[in-house]
């Protein structure tokens, strides 16, 4: 089922396990095109075409990114793969549905989000219960300590109970519930609910995911910010690659030398790479990294590998030279890592560092950009990174 | 140091506190709970569990509670570090410090510590008819040394070259823990964060050696077979010259990638329309860590990177002959954290090429793993290697990798796990971070 037309938390396994049926149905395909079950099938030979959807969408050249705002094509490639992002929603573009939720059921249904939005408010009241407790707690052997001289364990009831609630123990109450409802819900009144609501959301796919759709796959048109022209892949090409020059007005198709260094070629390599073996590649700006990989996708399970994309230079030359400063391209510092790492260990994800290498011009000539097919002199090379517990390891 | 607490002083003073506060913590982080600590004869001082933090400051300073907490806290530690640090005469061990080889020459080796720590080596030694002959000697590494004499199992003289007429004769006090840090750090390649990362990992138990022998009569590990076998290796040769037949064939078959339109699914195939070929037909970047990265510099490692494999580790439960060293069960490099950057790639690669694979975690994977990469091409084209297995199996029968008898292990795990290992200790001012870098290995474990 999806995410969308979610009503409430499942409370009986048949139906949790009948909306994980929902789920792979709704999400079968891991990539837009279709290979129907061949009608007729001879020697391993088969006339079945497969079915490849087209899709459209604009460049935006000031946020670097491509919008599909027809809701057909962004719920296709939502479904099929996990491409883009609302912009009105954390990623599912969703608005529509949450606003029409909102109207129509008046709170007896929640949107992912405002489940979300639910959970992080009972979480805060429990922090706040807690805290509260705790206060409580040491005031009374505080209070024990003055008069008797006693020193009593905090927080423990005379019978040995701990009075402090912990995560598993802590139940919202009602109120705290209530007060959470959202805005919302509190405010359409009649002549509004007559007025359809008009879908202002639209899909927004990077630069990486856009060019894969419309170089890998070939299901995704690209038109022209201003003249509404669609875009050839030649131009495509460079207009991607010059969106990342860096100057005040970006401007389409501003001639430039082609640079294997071009921000954009290097984050492509390692979404495709990537999206080539299987994984969902989103954005991991959350978790000071650069991708995330999902397995099937975001609504299955949680990410499980966080993609530190490090570009490595062959010549040091051409990064002395190069007109971009590349994230990462600089030697890591110990903090930093194990910043990233602590983060990453700390959701459960296994940090990867993603090497890039750049080739270097004296071996490879540049003239080779005006193509994808300069692809085939990056490299990549993936480093596994964990804490190693000397502790823990001796067995 | 303070001098006050170092001196060893008998007649710990005694706190009587009632045994039933002592049960308010048992978490996980937070200083030392030195309240934890036996409170009468403490001959011998036991590492206390760690306490709880468990109220946050009063306003104003500390109530009246706070105090008084904080007070027995503070007055434990005190008497924890008081107590008298012995050791049985019958259990010290001696030994003389000879600063011009960096050795320390054990002269009574007593205790369990020496099965695992030290090693024996030739010296000229005077005999009793007055002349020279070489012998065998029991010797330790300076980090060995030292951490014996800081754990103070081991009572060393300074080797001072006039007087050497023997054990009897040795006079005066042996050195003190001060002054062994001052001699012996510096000497043989020993920084203070290599010793600090050594004895952090002897006090765990793990047994650790010098993964490069300071001298010819230090024992190593024999040198790793290479290969698994000559059946295996020629079968793997027979495989790499297959995938590079089939590889040359299927892109004349095909034609080679075509980089404005990569997508090619055929109309006539059926085997093509699915979506794990789709994707097989877009792996056109080359990866994986067979190759080593192009570098335009001749050494792309500075000579003075200080990513070199330091120290062999063996856990507690191998089992260690310190004459044949087996295989270690990890190698590490130390580094200094403020000094030294994240590794580099071409440092890495360089630290893995020396390094075994170790296969993937269990269940087992099948004898020979997808570690066919010898060239080039067979990297490249994964694809077509098994698309020709797939087409011509009945072709080879005595084929001897049975691809789906085993069950394969889970690919999280193997990715994570990857498939060379190396241990970086990063330490900062004696705090030791270490972190794993595994080879990763994406490109085969696609997950379609």
């Amino acid at each position: 089922m999806s995410l969308i037309n979610q009503t409430s938390h499942s409370k009986g396994s048949f139906k949790s396990s009948s909306r994980r049926a929902e789920t792979a149905r709704v999400y079968a395909h891991p990539i837009p095109i279709i290979f129907p079950e061949p009608t007729y099938k001879f020697l391993g030979l088969s006339l079945t075409r497969p079915l490849n959807p087209h899709c459209t969408a604009v460049f935006d050249p000031l946020t670097r990114s491509a919008w599909i705002s027809n809701s057909g094509d962004a719920t296709l490639l939502w479904q099929r793969g996990f491409f883009g992002k609302g912009d009105l929603s954390r990623s599912e573009p969703s608005w529509l549905a949450r606003q029409i939720n909102a109207r129509q059921m008046k709170g007896k249904g929640f949107t992912s989000e405002e489940i979300t939005a639910k959970r992080r408010a009972e979480r805060k009241q429990f922090k706040l219960d807690r805290a509260k407790a705790m206060a409580a707690a040491a005031a009374e052997a505080e209070t024990a300590f003055n008069e008797q001289g006693r020193v009593i364990a905090p927080g423990i009831a005379p019978d040995g109970t701990r009075i402090i609630p912990s995560a598993a123990t802590w139940k919202p109450t009602s109120a705290s519930v209530l007060s959470e409802q959202s805005p919302l819900d509190v405010a359409p009144g009649e002549e509004e609910d007559i007025e359809p609501i008009k879908d202002l959301e639209h899909l927004q796919l990077s630069l990486q995911e856009a060019f894969f759709l419309v170089w890998a796959l070939d299901c995704l048109t690209i038109l022209h910010p201003e003249t509404n022209m669609s875009f050839t892949l030649a131009e495509i090409w460079n207009t991607f690659q010059n969106a990342h020059i860096p100057s005040s007005v970006p401007q389409l198709n501003a001639p430039s030398p082609p640079r294997f260094d071009n921000p954009f070629l290097v984050s492509y390599i390692a979404y495709h790479h990537y999206r080539s073996l299987g994984w969902v590649v989103k954005s991991g700006i959350k978790f000071c990294v650069d991708y995330l990989l999902y397995k099937r996708g975001p609504v299955f399970q949680h990410a499980e590998f966080a993609i530190v994309v490090i570009p490595v230079y062959e010549d040091p030359e051409d990064q002395a030279n190069s007109p971009f400063t590349l994230q990462n391209a600089e030697p890591f510092t110990w903090s930093w890592l194990s910043t990233i790492n602590r983060v990453n260990s700390q959701v459960q994800k296994t940090l990867i560092l993603s090497y890039i290498t750049i080739p270097a011009e004296s071996r490879v000539s540049p003239t080779i950009l005006s193509s994808p097919a300069c692809f085939a002199h990056y490299s990549v090379r993936e480093v596994v990174l964990r804490r190693f517990i000397p502790a823990r390891m001796r067995d | 140091m303070d001098d006050a607490l170092e001196r060893p002083r008998h007649q710990p003073a005694t706190t009587t506190l009632d045994p039933a506060e002592e049960e308010s913590s048992g978490g996980e982080d937070g200083g030392l709970d030195w309240t934890k600590l036996p409170k009468i004869g403490t001959a011998r001082p036991v590492i206390p569990k760690r306490g709880e933090k468990d109220f946050e400051p009063a306003p104003g300073g500390g109530s009246g509670l706070q105090v008084h907490v904080l007070d027995r806290a503070r007055a434990a530690m005190f008497d924890a570090l008081k107590a008298d640090r012995a050791i049985s005469s019958k259990s010290a061990s001696y030994g003389i410090w000879c600063p011009h080889i960096s050795r320390v020459h054990v002269t009574v080796a007593r205790g369990i510590h020496f099965s695992v720590m030290g090693h024996s080596a030739a010296r000229p030694t005077l005999i009793d008819d007055g002349s020279m002959k070489l012998q065998k000697r029991l010797e330790l590494l300076p980090e060995e040394a030292l951490y014996l004499i800081e754990r103070g199992a081991l009572f060393c003289w300074k080797d001072i070259q006039a007087d050497l007429t023997g054990l009897d004769d040795v006079e005066g006090a042996p050195m003190s823990v001060q002054q062994a840090f001052a001699e012996i750090i510096g000497k043989e390649d020993l920084t203070l964060e290599k010793y600090q990362v050594f004895a952090y990992l002897r006090r765990l138990g793990y047994v650790v050696t010098r993964t490069d022998p300071p001298s010819p009569s230090y024992p190593v590990p024999s040198p790793r077979i290479g290969g698994d076998g000559a059946s295996l290796s020629f079968y793997r040769r027979l495989s790499s010259i297959f995938s590079l037949f089939t590889t040359s064939f299927l892109r004349f078959w095909r034609g080679s990638v075509h980089w404005w339109r990569p997508l090619r699914i055929s109309r006539w195939i059926h085997h093509d329309k699915s979506h794990s070929n789709v994707l097989k037909s877009l792996r056109v970047i080359p990866t994986g860590h067979s190759v080593a990265p192009h570098s335009s510099r001749a050494t792309p490692v500075a000579p003075s990177s200080p990513y070199k494999i330091f120290y062999n580790m063996y856990k507690p439960s191998t089992n260690f002959r310190k004459t044949t060293p087996p295989q270690p069960d990890f190698q590490i490099v130390v580094i200094n954290a403020r000094t030294a950057f994240v590794p580099s790639l071409y440092e890495l690669t360089e630290l893995f090429n020396v390094l075994p694979e170790t296969p993937p975690p269990l269940p087992r994977k099948r004898g020979t793993p997808p570690v066919v990469q010898s060239s080039p091409a067979a990297v490249a084209s994964p694809v077509s290697t098994s698309t020709f297995r797939h087409i011509f199996s009945w072709l080879l029968p005595s084929t001897p990798q049975p691809i789906s008898s085993q069950p394969r292990p889970h690919p999280f795990a193997a990715l994570k796990a990857g498939k060379k290992n190396i241990v970086i200790a990063a330490v900062d001012s004696g705090n030791i971070s270490f972190f794993r870098f595994s080879q990763g290995a994406f490109e085969e474990w696609p997950t379609l």
